[in-house]
């Protein structure tokens, strides 16, 4: 397939560019991170990452209390009022007037305000993906496109796939698996490898946890497991809301391994990570205007990270945490 | 089969070595409480401060020249204090630079001529004139002969040349018999101390302290510790004379006397790591391992280079060690080098071959004599023993230039071009004046500050009679260090953007700001700070980056000085200086006001990356590989890695390939720091809490808590840019 002009030129909606990631999948790689998600999960750590739409973050703390948002605003949904002994501004957003326009945050030189959310044609993030060439070469990395979900943008998604394939890159996606299976046929042959979220093993619990259930999602894992698919599963542990599935994940997991061996290859998961849950996604909730779902969720120890690493080798695996 | 394994301690050696770092500690503290923080800015020097300690020169009517130099030298040296340490292998240690005990001048007939230095001072120019050594000794000269044959060495040639003046000589014989008086005197000292100590060992050690030095009055090394005690008493006279700090490839330096000692059954490795802590006890000279042979056939690592890591591992004190990375270097070489980093938060510097031995040929000179160009300096290399290279010497102030072209067109043509001319015109003024300068350094540095320690290691000074600057050796190199890279190209991609494209300012308004240093104009301020700035992806900063560089490039290579056309040799190096000039500099269009540092060699200044592209060590890595000047000098990449980051798998092998990359894309140093946020900034905070955490400033390394304020909040600033 050719990176035609055409392909060149399709849109997505992206937040965020990491270069020199080791996080996800082998090598140094670029991680693209892509806007819009079709899963809830309730310990979400990419909170700008869910809508599709751009979304605006507000940091108080950069405010100089310029006025300069508050003159663009086509709805009025800054509000800026001076307050105490000292006369301080004080800057606050009516998130229910907010339109998302973004257009206070050309204004903002502070960085106060900050727009989470561009739409990029496929030659701008092919670009920026080979300008990290040589790491790539150096280390066997790549490029990682996640999410958010990058499958729930297929065309963008295809578009810059076939744009790093025909650059030579190796090419990764990062997945929930809650899409069609037309989904995956379309970029199976574009993409070398697999990364593939699984986050517990009972339907209920995954719909309690995230929105739906998984049934697609361990139908398609199989699918791509016969295909030979080159994956590495990851799995989110979050000790008050999964802990309990980590039997049952391991059971699945299990189950499509030996049917690996049977089919006569060597496994069907070259990986198993489990990424223990953390709190850096609470100042982003802040930011965004929106109550924190994962208040009161506590990281789990290194002691109970290395139990479960443990019990997932124990059962076969070759797990790490991540 | 070469042996990579880790050195494990026997208790004596570990004992030993934990003695020598804690006596360190002490050594250090004494100093920071008698002379105070913020005189280590340059390095961590491991002399040994005698406060009580008196001397009184002679013949300071003209303290300059020969003769005064070579009288009061060897008497400093004989009469100075003789320090020796039980737990040390070695004896030994300099006390403070000579300059501290007797003036060191220039003859008023050599001083450069007034309008030369107004023009350093207009445009705060450190021009390199009348500066010291930054060359490198070959110390395989000395190994051979000793101290006895560098005698017998002079006094032959002065005899074989019979010179109508014998200064020269007369001065190089003083030097080395001071420096015997210097070695007899720690060895009689070594022989007090063992005769009161109560230790066995300890008493052993002292004892045979006592007669290596004994020896080594007359006598050349025999075995490896005695070369690395001549080593050893190098790095003091040297350090003493001229704060030198240029060793050598030090695996290879060793590597012969390992072997026959090893052969012979005289030595484990672990007594070895003990030599050699005691060798970085002793100083911190700068030296490299590892590295391509000549002919390109082969990368030199040996035992003895796992050793000095294994050296540097267990001592934790700062230390001056490059890694020569080429495509053929020792794999596991490079991993232990980093998994140290990650254990002990700074190391190695890792040189890299491509970008200084190619472009170091790109002046004319034979690849294989470019291989032989070793980093021996905080950002520097040189070929020791055969070139005088003076660098990181010079400081030409590009954004200095840049505030003069503002000021031009403040009442004539307002416009990009003019005022990227307007800078062009001025750098080029600094570069000219610091070639003049250099034409007066090469004929007056030899009768004024000879550099009577290197002459003795160099091959052609003593043969010739003749100060190594001028023509002792047969490559001489000039070096010119542009400063300020980024200061200028984001000052011209802001006025690009917020004045010329986006008309969100007009000229007379970006002149009224700048002028009033932005107060009252916060937003203004921030407006042009907040561009996309030099080293994120689609910056205008980078073209102006590019532009700059090839001008400053091209104006130090055109021609050599104006009198002896000497060649230039073009470097990006701002040592730590970037607060010391920034201090003099006005408010600048990227956002700096006045006082405030400037960019740090050719890097992205911290904070660089925002929006889609956050921080990476790649971008900032691309952005100085780019902007290197290309002809062998290096312009160092500082990346200060958060070590819980690296801490998970894949790590080390994403750095190993980060450094790799860096190299193929043109590099030159990496200095690397892994570090833990709350232990910098608890060290900030309160440097007593962590006396010996170790940091690599740029190509130095030092404890944080010897430096000043200034120079702690550029690690900070580096680190927590990209960490929010």
């Amino acid at each position: 397939m050719k990176f035609t002009a055409e392909l060149a030129k399709t849109q997505g909606s992206i937040f965020n560019i990491q270069r020199f990631s080791i996080h996800d999948g082998p090598g140094a790689r670029t991680a693209v991170f892509f806007k819009g998600c079709n899963l809830r999960c309730r310990w979400c750590h990419n909170p700008e990452s869910i809508d599709f739409a751009p979304s605006l973050e507000f940091y108080p703390d950069k405010c100089i209390g310029c006025g300069a948002c508050f003159a663009v605003c086509p709805v009025s949904a800054h509000i800026i009022r001076a307050t105490g002994a000292d006369e301080q501004a004080i800057h606050t957003i009516d998130r229910s007037k907010c339109t998302r326009c973004l257009k206070c945050v050309e204004t903002c030189y502070a960085g106060a305000l900050a727009g989470v959310g561009q739409t990029v044609t496929a030659d701008y993030i092919v670009d920026n993906v080979k300008s990290e060439m040589p790491y790539y070469q150096h280390s066997g990395g790549g490029v990682t496109f996640s999410g958010g979900e990058c499958m729930a943008q297929p065309d963008f998604l295809y578009a810059v796939l076939v744009g790093c394939k025909e650059a030579g890159i190796h090419t990764a996606v990062d997945t929930a698996g809650n899409l069609p299976w037309s989904h995956f046929e379309r970029i199976l042959d574009l993409c070398d490898m697999v990364l593939y979220d699984m986050k517990a093993a009972s339907p209920k619990v995954h719909r309690a946890m995230t929105g739906v259930d998984n049934k697609l999602i361990i139908e398609n894992l199989r699918k791509l497991c016969k295909l030979g698919k080159r994956i590495w599963i990851r799995i989110p542990y979050i000790p008050d809301f999964n802990d309990g599935e980590i039997p049952g994940i391991a059971d699945i997991l299990c189950e499509i391994e030996a049917e690996a061996r049977e089919a006569g290859r060597k496994n069907a998961f070259e990986r198993v990570e489990l990424i223990p849950f953390h709190k850096l996604g609470a100042s982003k909730y802040e930011a965004l205007g929106i109550g924190d779902p994962t208040d009161g969720i506590k990281p789990p120890s290194d002691a109970e990270v290395a139990r479960v690493v443990e019990y997932l080798r124990e059962r076969g695996l070759d797990a790490y945490k991540s | 089969m070469l042996n990579t394994e880790r050195t494990v301690l026997r208790p004596i050696y570990a004992e030993r070595i934990n003695g020598l770092h804690d006596d360190k500690m002490a050594i250090n503290d004494f100093k920071l409480k008698t002379i105070g923080i913020g005189n280590f800015d340059f390095d961590d020097w491991g002399f040994v401060y005698f406060p009580d300690f008196k001397f009184e020169p002679i013949g300071t009517d003209k303290p300059y020249g020969y003769r005064y130099i070579g009288t009061n030298f060897r008497r400093f040296l004989e009469q100075m204090p003789k320090y020796v340490n039980r737990h040390s292998a070695l004896g030994g240690a300099w006390i403070k630079p000579i300059t501290d005990y007797m003036p060191i001048g220039w003859a008023p007939e050599d001083q450069p001529p007034e309008e030369l230095r107004a023009c350093w001072k207009k445009y705060d120019t450190y021009p390199g004139f009348g500066a010291m050594n930054h060359c490198a000794g070959d110390m395989t000269i000395g190994l051979k002969l000793g101290w006895g044959g560098l005698l017998e060495k002079i006094r032959y040639y002065r005899e074989l040349n019979n010179p109508s003046d014998t200064a020269f000589y007369d001065c190089e014989e003083d030097v080395v018999l001071g420096t015997q008086a210097y070695v007899a005197g720690i060895a009689a000292e070594a022989r007090r101390m063992a005769a009161e100590e109560s230790d066995p060992l300890y008493k052993q050690n002292l004892l045979e302290i006592a007669q290596m030095n004994e020896w080594l009055i007359y006598n050349p090394p025999r075995t490896l510790r005695e070369a690395c005690q001549f080593i050893a008493h190098f790095q003091s006279i040297d350090r003493t004379y001229y704060v030198g700090g240029a060793l050598d490839q030090l695996d290879e330096v060793l590597r012969p006397y390992y072997e026959r000692d090893k052969a012979a059954g005289l030595i484990e490795d672990d007594e070895v790591v003990w030599y050699l802590a005691s060798l970085f006890f002793n100083d911190t000279h700068y030296s490299q391992i590892a590295g391509l042979t000549p002919d390109g056939s082969r990368d030199m690592t040996s035992r003895m280079s796992f050793l000095i890591l294994d050296a540097m591992h267990y001592l934790r004190i700062p230390i001056n060690i490059a890694l020569r990375v080429s495509d053929l270097v020792h794999p596991e070489l490079l991993r232990r080098a980093l998994e140290y980093i990650l254990e002990d938060g700074t190391g190695v510097s890792f040189s890299l071959n491509k970008g200084i031995e190619e472009g170091y040929a790109r002046n004319g000179y034979p690849i294989q004599l470019a291989r032989q160009r070793i980093k021996v300096g905080c950002n520097w290399c040189a070929i020791p023993g055969r070139e005088y290279p003076l660098q990181d010497v010079t400081r030409a102030n590009m954004a200095m230039a840049f505030w003069h072209a503002l000021q031009d067109i403040r009442e004539g043509e307002r416009s990009l071009e003019k005022l990227f001319e307007r800078t062009c015109h001025h750098i080029k003024i600094i570069v000219d004046s610091i070639k003049e300068g250099y034409d007066l350094h090469y004929e007056c540095a030899g009768r004024n500050r000879p550099e009577v320690v290197y002459n003795l290691f160099m091959h052609g000074c003593i043969e010739r009679g003749l100060n190594c600057s001028e023509g002792g050796v047969d490559i001489l190199n000039f070096n010119i260090d542009g400063i300020g890279l980024a200061t200028v190209a984001d000052s011209f991609a802001a006025i690009e953007q917020r004045v010329v494209n986006e008309g969100r300012l007009t000229w007379d308004k970006l002149f009224e700001i700048l002028d009033a240093n932005y107060e009252g104009y916060e937003n203004e301020r921030l407006m042009l700070k907040n561009i996309s700035r030099f080293g994120a992806p689609d910056s205008p900063a980078r073209k102006w980056a590019l532009a700059l560089r090839d001008f400053f490039v091209s104006t130090c290579k055109e021609t050599g000085t104006p009198k002896y056309n000497l060649p230039i040799i073009p470097g990006l190096f701002s040592h730590g200086s970037i607060y010391e000039y920034g201090k003099r500099l006005p408010a600048t269009p990227n956002g700096r006001k006045a006082g405030e540092p400037i960019s740090h060699s050719s890097e992205p200044d911290p904070g660089f990356a925002t929006g889609l592209n956050t921080f990476s060590p790649t971008l900032k890595a691309t952005a100085v590989a780019e902007t290197q000047p290309g002809y062998g000098n290096s312009a160092p990449l500082h990346l200060d890695i958060d070590a819980d980051m690296l801490e998970k798998n894949g790590g080390i092998d994403a750095l190993v390939a980060l450094i790799h990359a860096h190299n193929h894309m043109g590099g030159t140093l990496i200095n690397l720091n892994c570090l833990n946020e709350r232990v910098l900034r608890e060290a900030h905070e309160d440097p007593s809490k962590h006396p010996d955490l170790v940091v690599r400033v740029t190509g130095y390394s030092a404890f944080f808590a010897s430096l000043s304020k200034a120079y702690r909040q550029q690690i900070i600033d580096r680190f927590l840019s990209k960490n929010g």
